[in-house]
């Protein structure tokens, strides 16, 4: 199991289209993947959970990958982050 | 006999019989299930749920979608496909043993709950999707078709809110107006609704509790107000208006055909303004010589992501290809950065009207301005398009806007896309500098459209939508007369055609005024145009001409006004 934080850096946080993009790359991978903000945590193969969320820019989320590729799903995760899905 | 108020947001008037359109109500009879059942309920929903799915991908593949109803459809899959979703359905199943159905209505009313209880308007609107998959996958256990297909042509649709598809779908069913509990007169439903000629009323709270089915009903989109079971002295009188009503309509599609001129044969073309393509069709049925005005903002507000060059790029072409010969102006984005919020996250302007708005917005956007210019070049394959810039102050922007379009052009050509070479550029006549110096900017444009609804604001320093002044807003003050006969006299004398399509082109009493003054085009909503022609036939040019000549000689409104109603 990793756990790893990031921050929503993306202006509009993770409204409908990044939330499309997060449970896609997910479930191609077969490792769990939950997502922590405060004190509530969804299943990231969710789209309901994850959109549920609400996260806005600026927040922190814990990233909590666990499985057998979970190396190559947190490095997928992270590279969607960092590109700010794709945005500005 | 009962009266109810509201407002009007599209006019007209219609008698017909209360036809109540639920949203979202599925009748569940079947709530609870036995030990028994558990397993076939389960498997019921495996099935449903890839049926739905199949569904889905057909209707992809059917239809023609922009990007963003194929990533709404992608989005309601990806809900169906959801691990939570399917656990926590099997989960009501076999834990609380509810019916199949009445988990699923559980679970999105949860979850609906869930977002509508959320701050940021751009997660909770997200809600509209889980009503949506939940109202496909209830319809589809329960075999209910929405009963929208039993609908009469003596209906009048009575609603929470109504979406523009609907608008559009019903129409085609006859339904002679709309009724809806809330709903804005810049909703794409009340757009529509106007340039259909259907009346639409809104503003009634607790409506669907105040009325029933079949009962009679008339709708007066004039006075924004509709009559349930009305006496049969208030019938007659209402039978007598619509008669009047209908005959007028007649009247006016015998026109339909006839060249827009004056008595003594003085041209006018006249040309429509749209807001959204699915206009068009009306466009075509009033045979308008052109879109005169195609204000694109509203492909960019009420979204919560920017429309990408290929699907702005779709519009054009489509809009410009069915119009084709006639010529398409498009307006670039013409908007406050207040509507764009969701995207372009602006400051909050304490003064917005004089704020960072129409092309200042587009230069403090260029990326997003060059993708808007790009999209135009490429849909002129017809050559039949044309660029007009809102909100131009000085001629420096205009030709600012032009290298912008130069470089765009530059990039097509690099990029070997298919785009045409030439395009005609006008701008829009809204600001007094911009009126004053129109002998200079008529020698950078092709055209020129005046804005009289901005120009009057900015000329008398009047906001119309502020109650406390709007008494001093008019648009037959003598300085914004001045202000138009210095536009069109600038425009001709370099030899290029001006434009009203303002609120002032669509007002019948000042057609004449307009006309006198050399205006050359008019535009209107699709829905006006046959009316407009109409005043146009009766007018002499040589008469307006002189009303024209007398009213710039006058020193007041109120004698303006006089001689007006004495036409």
């Amino acid at each position: 199991m990793i756990k790893r934080t990031v921050k929503i850096i993306n202006s509009l946080g993770l409204h409908a289209r990044p939330c499309t993009m997060l449970v896609k790359t997910s479930t191609r991978f077969r490792s769990d993947f939950k997502l922590r903000k405060d004190d509530i945590t969804v299943n990231g193969k969710s789209i309901m959970g994850v959109m549920t969320l609400a996260a806005e820019m600026g927040s922190e989320l814990e990233l909590i990958v666990d499985g057998v590729d979970e190396e190559s799903l947190l490095l997928e995760i992270l590279e969607l982050f960092q590109s700010k899905f794709g945005e500005e | 006999m009962q009266i109810f108020r509201g407002n009007s947001i599209s006019k007209g008037i219609a008698i017909g019989k209360v036809k109540i359109i639920k949203r979202h109500k599925y009748n569940i009879s079947r709530k609870r299930i036995n030990k028994k059942e558990i397993e076939t309920e389960l498997i019921k929903f495996e099935k449903h749920i890839e049926e739905v799915i199949d569904d889905i991908d057909d209707l992809i593949k059917k239809k023609e979608h922009t990007k963003e109803s194929i990533d709404i459809l992608d989005t309601h899959k990806m809900i169906l496909k959801d691990p939570d979703f399917s656990n926590n359905i099997k989960n009501l199943i076999q834990s609380d043993l509810l019916s199949l159905e009445k988990a699923i209505e559980e679970h999105f009313t949860q979850v609906i709950g869930i977002f509508n209880r959320m701050n940021n308007s751009l997660f909770s609107s997200r809600s509209s999707d889980y009503r949506d998959v939940a109202e496909r996958l209830l319809g589809h256990i329960l075999n209910q078709k929405k009963n929208d297909d039993k609908i009469d042509d003596i209906d009048i649709v009575f609603s929470e809110t109504i979406n523009p598809s609907e608008v559009t779908r019903f129409f085609t069913m006859n339904v002679k107006g709309f009724c809806v509990e809330s709903g804005s007169k810049h909703s794409h439903s009340a757009i529509i609704a106007r340039s259909m000629n259907i009346p639409m009323l809104t503003n009634f709270p607790n409506l669907l509790n105040s009325i029933k089915n079949d009962e009679i009903v008339i709708l007066d989109g004039n006075e924004g107000l509709f009559i349930i079971t009305p006496d049969e002295q208030t019938l007659d009188r209402y039978k007598q208006l619509l008669q009047e009503q209908i005959h007028y309509q007649n009247e006016l599609t015998k026109i339909v055909d006839l060249k827009t001129q004056t008595l003594d044969k003085h041209i006018i073309k006249l040309m429509s303004n749209i807001e959204i393509p699915e206009e068009i069709d009306q466009v075509k049925k009033s045979k308008s010589e052109g879109i005169g005005l195609f204000r694109t903002e509203f492909l960019f507000i009420d979204r919560d992501t920017l429309p990408e060059e290929e699907e702005q790029f779709k519009i054009y072409k489509k809009i410009a290809e069915s119009m084709y010969p006639e010529p398409v102006i498009i307006r670039t984005i013409d908007a406050g950065g207040d509507k764009l919020s969701n995207i372009l996250n602006p400051i909050m302007e304490i003064n917005p009207n004089l704020g960072l708005r129409g092309i200042r917005l587009s230069f403090a956007h260029k990326a997003l301005f060059k993708i808007q210019i790009r999209a135009i070049l490429r849909a002129n394959i017809g050559g039949n398009i044309k660029i007009m810039f809102p909100m131009i102050s000085c001629v420096k922007e205009i030709r600012k806007a032009k290298a912008i379009i130069k470089q765009c052009r530059e990039e097509l050509v690099t990029e070997n896309k298919e785009h045409c070479e030439y395009i005609k550029i006008g701008a829009m006549i809204e600001i007094p500098s911009a009126a004053l110096t129109s002998d200079i900017i008529s020698k950078e444009c092709d055209f020129l459209s005046i804005g009289t609804n901005d120009l009057t604001q900015y000329t008398l320093a009047v906001d119309r939508d502020n109650e406390m002044v709007d008494k001093y807003y008019c648009s037959i003050h003598p300085a914004v007369i001045q202000l138009i006969k210095t536009t069109i006299k600038n425009a001709h004398d370099n030899g290029i055609l001006v434009a009203v399509c303002g609120e002032m082109a669509s007002t019948n009493e000042l057609i004449p005024l307009l006309i006198g003054l050399g205006i050359d085009e008019l535009s209107v909503s699709p829905g006006k145009l046959l009316e407009l022609k109409q005043i146009i036939l009766d007018l002499s040019y040589k008469k307006s001409k002189s009303l024209a000549y007398q009213i710039l000689k006058m020193d007041t409104i109120e004698q303006i006004k006089k001689k007006l109603k004495h036409v």
